[in-house]
């Protein structure tokens, strides 16, 4: 990659039209940092709202697939690309990303969200309150105090 | 293969490599990411490539800035087996545009511009040290012009409407530049001199 991972999610951002981008730099060492948003079925519930299970299929970690299971049970099937500093993940309906950066003894960390152009209009409404700017620096303070709580 | 940063040849060598681009393109431009994340990886060395030696000093900005102004517009592209050629358009406007931000432009001294006859490297894809240090110090219109007709190889008049200048000042500036180099190529070139200064 040779582009920084944020830079480069900050293009995915614009390429995307994404309703969701926000980066923050965090006061924590990026291993600390990256390992909450690595960690995908353990922490990605805690990060975003109405999520209740993000279950990664077995095989292949850098290109693998998932499984997101809603508040009703519904489920949403991902494609999903992680390697350090970088996740990329698609369903049908919806991109997720994150990026992460060492900037001095901290993380510049980046978060994306945006919907699918064929997703339909119901879609996106639902997923209406999971995007915007608001939701994008909730999730970073969120990523920041999961950090934390991991360094206890 | 050739290298991504070559684009493809206009002789059609590169077709499968043409191909594949396009249906990126076209996946991209209806909001697949992971489309668009292997498009990135495409054409961000050949992006490097023409933003170096135009912004020698702002490299990585112009890179960024080139990528955002290309992703920003990919839909618009309408047909996306002109996606190489559209790249260099936007890229080379974007490097020029971050490197007058920047640049303190002096003129380039002869014996410097001599130098630039390295500037096309054989079968070496990247610039060596020494003359992009040259091309640092020349004027950033003459870089774009020397970027888009010694190492994009594009006739006088392509390169006049990319820069929107006339032909003739392309023309012109070029040959200033290249009868700066016959005239000095017999001389010595004084490598040691100048970092010294």
């Amino acid at each position: 990659m040779s582009t920084d991972p944020v830079a480069r999610l900050r293009v995915m951002a614009a390429g995307l039209g994404a309703a969701l981008y926000a980066e923050e730099l965090i006061a924590l060492p990026y291993e600390q940092v990256w390992a909450v948003a690595s960690d995908l079925a353990g922490e990605l519930p805690h990060l975003v709202p109405l999520l209740r299970e993000f279950r990664l299929e077995p095989g292949d970690t850098e290109r693998g697939t998932a499984v997101a299971v809603g508040p009703l049970g519904t489920r949403d099937a991902f494609e999903v690309r992680l390697s350090p500093g970088w996740c990329l993940m698609q369903s049908g309906l919806i991109v997720g990303g994150m990026a992460a950066v060492r900037e001095g003894d901290g993380t510049r960390f980046a978060v994306l969200g945006a919907t699918r152009p064929s997703a339909l209009r119901p879609v996106q409404r639902m997923y209406a309150p999971l995007l915007g700017r608001r939701r994008g620096r909730a999730f970073l303070r969120t990523v920041e105090q999961r950090a934390r709580l991991r360094a206890n | 293969m050739a290298d991504a940063w070559d684009g493809p040849a206009e002789d059609g060598t590169d077709s499968a490599l043409w191909e594949t681009t396009a249906a990126l393109v076209r996946a991209a431009q209806q909001g697949d990411a992971l489309a668009m994340d292997d498009l990135l990886t495409q054409v961000t060395p050949y992006v490097t490539r023409l933003c170096r030696p135009i912004a020698p000093l702002d490299t990585a900005d112009a890179v960024q800035e080139s990528l955002m102004a290309v992703f920003k517009a990919l839909r618009g592209l309408r047909d996306p087996r002109a996606f190489y050629g559209w790249v260099r358009t936007l890229t080379v406007r974007e490097a020029v545009r971050v490197a007058r931000r920047t640049a303190v432009e002096r003129p380039a001294e002869p014996d410097e511009l001599v130098r630039l006859g390295g500037l096309r490297t054989d079968g070496d894809t990247e610039l060596s040290a020494d003359v992009r240090d040259v091309l640092s110090r020349l004027p950033v219109h003459y870089r774009a012009v020397l970027v888009l007709r010694e190492l994009e190889g594009l006739d006088e008049r392509s390169a006049a409407r990319l820069l929107g200048v006339a032909p003739g000042t392309v023309k012109s500036r070029l040959h200033r530049a290249r009868s700066l180099f016959r005239r000095s190529w017999t001389e010595p070139t004084r490598q040691g001199e100048r970092h010294e200064h």
